[in-house]
């Protein structure tokens, strides 16, 4: 493996294990919020909140994502000294601390998109220096004071100072590098900007102060810069590594013999939340008998078999021909249905491994939530009940817009004002509810319901220039036309986001469920969801054959290639009905090529032919004449079981984004379906 | 009184108890399937299901029509089965007394290989009552399912020969 498949690797379980704790982080700072509310404080929720964000770093700074680092140490150095002190955290606190995971989160994010993660904004740091400060200034042990010039050392910030102290009781020296940069060590290759990368290879580097010095032939620009660093280098390799004399070296280490080594560490006022931080960064690692894989490689497994299972058809083909031709095939048939027992049982196992705990969907729900009432001036009283169901993760995945589409409506535009629901004899505090269950083994219902005000059906008909809808499915219809705008109701906060239409589409059409509403006026409202636990997705090819729009995965495509009709070999048709076989060209190997149009009978009048899908089937290559390629898309392939279409080469439909199905073609089944009729096989190779 | 949705085909109305009737949509095109039979017009999405649809004039062997703004599916479901009938226009839902169902005369019920099971005299209107498990066939020409894309896996037994 190359050294960037490494770090590709290396970034991607960064990724998962940082959602993961970011996930904990939010959890837990609501959980401290509620607790609060109820006025009881809740130390192991901060310490919770501590260890996650501990991990965050740690992780951060070995895949070397600055930014972050910087974020999730200035909250974890507060929530130690906050908890070391104990009391409530104030409500301030907790909001700058969700903007701080929320600011972590949009980083990785970023990373994930393969994009950097910006430089934290002054403000949101300054914001969490002032938590650290608070917090530092209700800590009353008194820390050693480091060796350096007391101007200097007001102007490293808490946080650094206790970084200095961590990384000294860590088995690291504190030391620090004096550089004045002028014209002839720039001659050299001296820059501060050299120096500082050349030292960051041998020392982590905790500030560069600036200052001003007395002009002398060392600084003639009057100006020198003290880099306070960790390392556990020794001073020769040090100034060695970056080109300056050991007049530039000083330690800054206090003189406690107790400090230097890590086993003595206690002197400090080391937090008892902490592990040691080898031991906390695997923590979460091997804590459960719990493995995170990337989707990525179960659809590897599923599309493995998949394979599988075609060979199985092809096996069975073979044996039933043997069948009829008399031989006795009971012993195979045998070993068959074992085998097809089997695969169905591998299948099985494949599907439950993609499921993920319905909980995990609404695990970010609450914070939403929160977040929405503080921009809606809402007081909203959130119920979740989550059960014990499990589906596919990407179910999950496409289902979280939608409730997030749900809440925010729910919040925005139905729970009404505290002012104007107690006028209507509710409570202060509306209420959204969330349940989730498992229908049968097959299907999952979710309701999102609010005791708000209600949708107003005269108002949105109106608003759509229909007439007013009598019963909920006729205002389902109306919410969900395309294009909608009900901008008289819609905010900020809900306006931008996706419309009904989307919910629609995405429960209805890509997932194959249902959606239905309830609604009363003055009363409240409810949607609810089926959808099914797993779908089947696929990566696909689609293309045009005589004006009709077709998909076939990729999986099963050998190649495309452009047809040359020049250099086509056209063999003598036979007149038993067979589709008419062209032969292809393709690195000096005959491809038998057929026209898709031929072979489904579609009339067409004008046949581009311009490109050949290649499939293979039993390891000779096909080559089916199609107009033209459309694109390619990851879709969700739904079954066509009904007797009256079931056809060969037809394995499901999907849906394109146009509201119709479309056919999803197994074109290796097809190709076989045709070997009896057309002499395929006989064309040499 | 049982309720029957009422359509029309060539002129002549038709009637399918409600019950076994799911829903009635406008009609815009159905994705054609190809190698199935001349009176299926194809597939669509109903409810995020992907669900047949049969050309009853097709079907009942009339003539052709043109799409028109009446033209609707019918859809409807019989055991596990859901299936739509395009049909020239369904906007009635009538009462029907099942006493006064009377059985298709012997010319009718041959000249409609069956599908029409029993007549309705409403004042001056004639219903005809639809065999719906007629028109939709049996489940029987069942030929190995495709099973690599297939998501139901565990429904399916491929037909193992012997």
């Amino acid at each position: 493996m190359t050294a960037t498949a490494d770090l590709k690797e290396f970034i991607a379980a960064f990724l998962l294990e940082a959602e993961e704790h970011l996930t904990v982080a939010n959890t837990q700072l609501l959980a401290i919020e509620t607790s609060q509310r109820g006025g009881e404080t809740n130390p192991r929720a901060v310490r919770e909140t501590f260890r996650s964000l501990h991990t965050i770093k740690g992780l951060s700074a070995m895949v070397g994502v600055e930014p972050i680092v910087a974020i999730a140490h200035r909250m974890e150095t507060f929530l130690r000294d906050f908890d070391r002190s104990g009391g409530a955290l104030p409500a301030d606190a907790i909001d700058a601390l969700l903007e701080g995971v929320r600011a972590i989160e949009q980083r990785v994010s970023a990373l994930g998109r393969g994009d950097g993660a910006a430089a934290p904004s002054d403000e949101l740091l300054a914001m969490l220096d002032s938590l650290g400060l608070a917090a530092a200034r209700s800590v009353p042990a008194a820390l050693p004071v480091l060796d350096l010039d007391p101007a200097m050392l007001k102007k490293l910030a808490p946080f650094e100072v206790d970084q200095i102290f961590r990384g000294i009781a860590a088995g690291a020296r504190a030391l620090c590098v004096e550089f004045s940069p002028s014209p002839a060590r720039a001659n050299a290759g001296l820059s501060i900007n050299s120096v500082r990368e050349r030292l960051s290879t041998v020392a982590e580097i905790v500030r560069v102060l600036p200052r001003a010095v007395p002009v002398n032939p060392q600084a003639p620009g009057g100006l020198s810069f003290v880099l306070i660093v960790l390392t556990r280098a020794s001073d020769q390799a040090l100034l060695t590594r970056v080109g300056l004399d050991s007049s530039a070296l000083r330690s800054i280490q206090p003189e406690l013999p107790g400090l230097v080594t890590p086993v003595e560490a206690s002197v400090l006022p080391e937090p008892d939340i902490g592990l040691a931080p080898d031991e906390e960064l695997f923590d979460g690692q091997t804590r459960r008998g719990v493995v995170r894989v990337d989707v990525s490689r179960l659809d590897d497994a599923m599309e493995g078999l998949s394979s599988l299972i075609v060979t199985r058809f092809r096996l069975a083909r073979a044996v039933a021909a043997l069948a009829e031709r008399g031989v006795n095939t009971r012993e195979i048939a045998e070993i068959m249905a074992d085998n097809a027992r089997q695969l169905r049982d591998l299948r099985a196992a494949i599907v439950r491994v993609r499921m993920v705990p319905v909980s995990e969907l609404l695990e970010r729900v609450p914070l939403l939530v929160r977040g929405l009432q503080r921009a809606t001036n809402r007081s909203v009283r959130l119920e979740l009940e989550g059960g014990s169901a499990e589906l596919d993760k990407s179910v999950s995945e496409r289902l979280f817009p939608v409730i997030v589409h749900l809440v925010r409506n729910a919040v925005d535009h139905a729970i009404e004002s505290p002012d104007e629901r107690v006028r209507r004899g509710k409570s202060e505090e509306g209420l959204v509810r969330i349940t989730c269950s498992a229908r049968s083994n097959t299907r999952l219902e979710l309701t999102v319901t609010d005791d708000g005000r209600g949708i107003d059906r005269a108002a949105v008909a109106r608003k759509a220039g229909r007439p007013s809808p009598d019963d909920n499915p006729g205002l389902l219809d109306l919410l969900c036309i395309p294009g909608l705008s009900t901008r008289e109701i819609a905010t900020t906060t809900s306006g931008r986001g996706m419309g009904m239409e989307i919910v629609k589409r995405t429960v209805v059409d890509e997932l194959g469920g249902e959606l239905e509403l309830h609604s009363e006026l003055g009363k409240g409202t409810t949607f609810t969801l089926r959808v099914p636990l797993t779908i089947s997705i696929v990566d696909a090819f689609s293309f045009e054959c005589a004006e009709q729009r077709f998909v076939v995965p990729v999986g099963m495509v050998d190649e495309i290639v452009e047809v040359d009709a020049s250099r086509l070999v056209q063999i003598p048709a036979n007149d038993d009905g067979s589709p008419p076989v062209d032969i292809l060209s393709r690195r000096g190997v005959a491809v038998p090529m057929i026209q898709l149009a031929h072979v489904f009978h579609m009339k067409t009048e004008k046949r581009a032919n311009s490109k050949a899908i290649i499939v293979r089937r039993a390891g000779l290559p096909v080559a089916f004449a199609v107009d033209r390629m459309l694109g390619q898309q990851e879709v969700v392939i739904r079954p066509v079981n009904d007797a009256l279409v079931r056809a060969p080469g037809v394995a499901g439909a999907t849906d394109l984004g146009d509201g119709r199905p479309t056919l999803v073609l197994d074109l290796v089944a097809l190709s076989a379906s045709l070997t009896g009729s057309s002499k395929l096989l006989g064309v040499p190779r | 009184m049982t309720l029957h949705v009422v359509f029309s085909l060539a002129g002549t109305e038709y009637a399918l108890p409600v019950d076994t009737v799911l829903q009635m949509e406008t009609f815009s095109g159905a994705t054609h399937v190809p190698g199935v039979p001349a009176y299926v017009a194809g597939i669509v999405t109903v409810r995020g299901l992907v669900v047949p649809v049969i050309d009853l004039r097709a079907r009942f062997g009339l003539p052709p029509a043109d799409m028109t703004l009446d033209t609707r599916i019918v859809v409807t479901e019989s055991g596990s089965r859901v299936v739509a009938l395009r049909v020239d226009s369904a906007r009635e839902v009538l009462q029907l007394d099942l006493e006064k169902h009377q059985p298709a005369p012997a010319v009718v019920s041959e000249r409609s290989s069956g599908f029409v099971r029993a007549v309705h005299a409403l004042g001056p209107r004639l219903l005809l009552l639809v065999d719906l498990q007629k028109i939709l066939g049996e489940n029987s020409h069942d030929h190995e399912p495709l099973a690599r894309l297939d998501d139901d896996g565990s429904k399916r037994r491929p037909a193992l020969p012997g």
